[in-house]
């Protein structure tokens, strides 16, 4: 078990007193993560008293400490999961050798490529959802927006230490592009373009963490087997923080959908009490569904087949043992291709080249799942309109299917098709403006706007009435 | 090593029911018989979708979904991966047919 520093300036489980440079190193980047985060983290609620969860320590038990704290003085730390000290490569070409405390020299271009790409994530998104407290649709949500935001600032912190440890100058570099890049800047926007999606509203929000945090649960899932054992280790932790995330997306749309489901089962239109219908929360579901798909890169991939090879990313789960070849080197993956003639062929491509596709096809029966759970509670009441998930291949901008138009059924279409109904399957200005309308701000405890159920029970184990924040 | 496994739901509601503990004491269990996983392993899986009936744990290649598990269950459910018992039969079948096939269609890669 490693020891946690908690007194340190940067609290840590990687012995950074013991590593003088790389602590200066940290410690000189810290104040410029926190003008960051004052100019382009939560607007507003800096001064205020937020009941947060903190990381403490790597342990399965307890590893967390709740209490108020002001943003700014959240403990950023720096946390590796515990492994064994021999642990082995265990898919690619070096299947079974020891895996690597450090960077090898023929891997540190893709790796640090790798790094950086999951790292400018994190705060983008906190850019993203920097205006949603301004209209919280009750405390518990609005305690919900900051614990998100302030763990994807130390998922940050996870990334830059790695930069920093292992990269040289060329990761410090990049520590600071982390911080210079913003979201939506036109001259210097953030790497994946999803992140630069404006998330103006917490249908989007949570949708937005339903969706595209499950996208990143998976790319820190096929991390957390890399080869490179500091990745691993710190990706591993950084998903026992990300659960929380999604399950605060998977809940709020499902309280969004259960609110709607209520007053439809009423026999009133959700328009005329401020609640959001489902065809606009299915047009919202579309957009966010398809959006976090492109995330996962190419279904046909030359640089997913080097990286698996490589063993610098592996299959969700690769470590349970549920693939039959662990180099995937004897199977095909049967892919779903769009032809020139406007039909669409099974084409078999070898199973490495498919590593994101298989990626995919994880994360979309994970998404099946939650569907299903908010369909199960407009059923409960009544209520047999159902959410549906569009086909993989609709509104694709990445990937085997981009450049081609289909349905949400995943029939291919023409333009004039598309360019005819797009608006019955994806957000609409007037759906935009409308979901505006109803983010109204409450913020007495226990309350909540209109368009949303409240949760079924509170945060460790406080009641839902508990005041989460309190203003300064 | 086995490729049988054991996954205990770390989701929202399993684990404000106390999946942690489930785990923790199913994973002690199990080592009494099997200490270095060369029967099954016993992995934390993010969630299965059967929140309901949680907290919830599964059987592979065995295709055992296991709802509502107590403290209580736990020897039961480990004389049946020791194979010196049958499935606790009083907990199986309580979730959505479709929520347990999603996780067996994950476990049963073709790949």
């Amino acid at each position: 078990m490693s020891i946690v520093d908690l007194e340190a300036k940067i609290p840590n489980n990687v012995g950074l007193r013991e590593n003088k440079r790389l602590m200066m190193a940290l410690e000189k980047w810290q104040p410029k993560f926190l003008d960051w985060w004052a100019n382009m983290g939560p607007s507003d609620f800096n001064q205020d008293q937020v009941y947060l969860r903190t990381a403490i320590g790597v342990g399965q038990g307890g590893w967390a400490h709740f209490d108020y704290v002001k943003m700014p003085d959240y403990r950023w730390g720096i946390f590796l999961a515990d492994g064994p000290d021999d642990r082995k490569i265990h898919f690619g070409d070096n299947v079974g050798e020891k895996a690597w405390p450090e960077v090898p020299g023929e891997f540190r271009n893709r790796l640090r490529r790798l790094i950086v790409t999951q790292g400018d994530t994190e705060p983008a998104s906190v850019e993203q959802q920097r205006m949603l407290g301004h209209c919280c649709p009750s405390l518990y949500d609005l305690r919900s927006l900051f614990q998100v935001n302030v763990e994807e600032g130390r998922h940050l912190w996870a990334m830059v230490y790695l930069l920093q440890t292992h990269f040289g100058a060329d990761g410090r570099d990049e520590a600071e592009a982390m911080l210079e890049r913003h979201s939506g800047d036109q001259d210097n926007p953030r790497i994946l373009q999803a992140f630069n999606y404006p998330v103006n509203n917490w249908l989007d929000f949570f949708c937005f963490t339903a969706f595209m945090d499950r996208d990143g649960k998976y790319q820190l899932a096929s991390l957390a087997e890399s080869s490179f054992d500091p990745l691993a280790r710190t990706t591993q932790f950084m998903l026992a923080e990300e659960a929380y995330h999604l399950q605060t997306g998977e809940n709020g749309v499902g309280r969004i959908v259960k609110r709607t489901g209520e007053i439809m089962a009423e026999g009133k239109d959700p328009r005329t009490v401020g609640a959001i219908p489902l065809d606009v929360i299915q047009r919202y579901v579309n957009f966010w569904f398809t959006g976090s798909m492109d995330l996962f890169g190419g279904e046909d991939s030359t640089n997913a087949a080097e990286a698996f090879a490589m063993g610098l990313k592996g299959r969700y789960r690769e470590s349970d043992g549920i693939y039959k070849d662990p180099k995937a080197l004897n199977a095909n993956y049967s892919l779903e291709m769009p032809t020139e003639d406007g039909k669409i062929e099974k084409k078999d491509i070898p199973l490495r080249r498919a590593m994101n596709a298989v990626l995919l096809d994880a994360y979309i029966a994970d998404c099946k799942r939650i569907v299903e759970r908010w369909n199960r509670d407009l059923d409960k009441l009544g209520v047999h309109q159902h959410i549906q998930l569009p086909d993989h291949k609709f509104n694709r901008h990445q990937g085997v299917y981009a450049g081609f138009r289909f349905n949400p059924a995943g029939e291919i279409i023409d333009e004039a098709t598309w360019t005819k109904h797009h608006t019955d399957w994806l957000p609409t200005q007037a759906d935009r403006d409308y979901v505006q309308s109803c983010m109204v701000h409450v913020t007495e405890p226990g309350k909540f706007a209109n368009y949303i159920a409240p949760p079924p029970q509170g945060v460790n184990n406080q009641p839902i009435e508990f005041e989460y924040v309190k203003f300064h | 090593m086995t490729n049988r496994l054991c996954y205990v739901c770390e989701g929202g509601d399993c684990t404000e029911k106390g999946s942690g503990d489930i785990f923790d004491k199913l994973r002690d269990l199990v080592r009494e018989f099997d200490p270095n996983e060369e029967r099954i392993k016993i992995r934390r899986y993010p969630c299965f979708g059967a929140c309901e009936q949680g907290i919830n744990v599964t059987l592979y290649p065995d295709k055992v979904f296991y709802s509502k598990v107590t403290e209580a269950d736990l020897p039961e459910i480990a004389a049946h991966i020791a194979g010196k018992g049958e499935a606790v039969q009083r907990l199986t079948g309580k979730c959505e047919p479709d929520v347990e096939q999603i996780i067996w269609d994950m476990l049963d890669s073709p790949y």
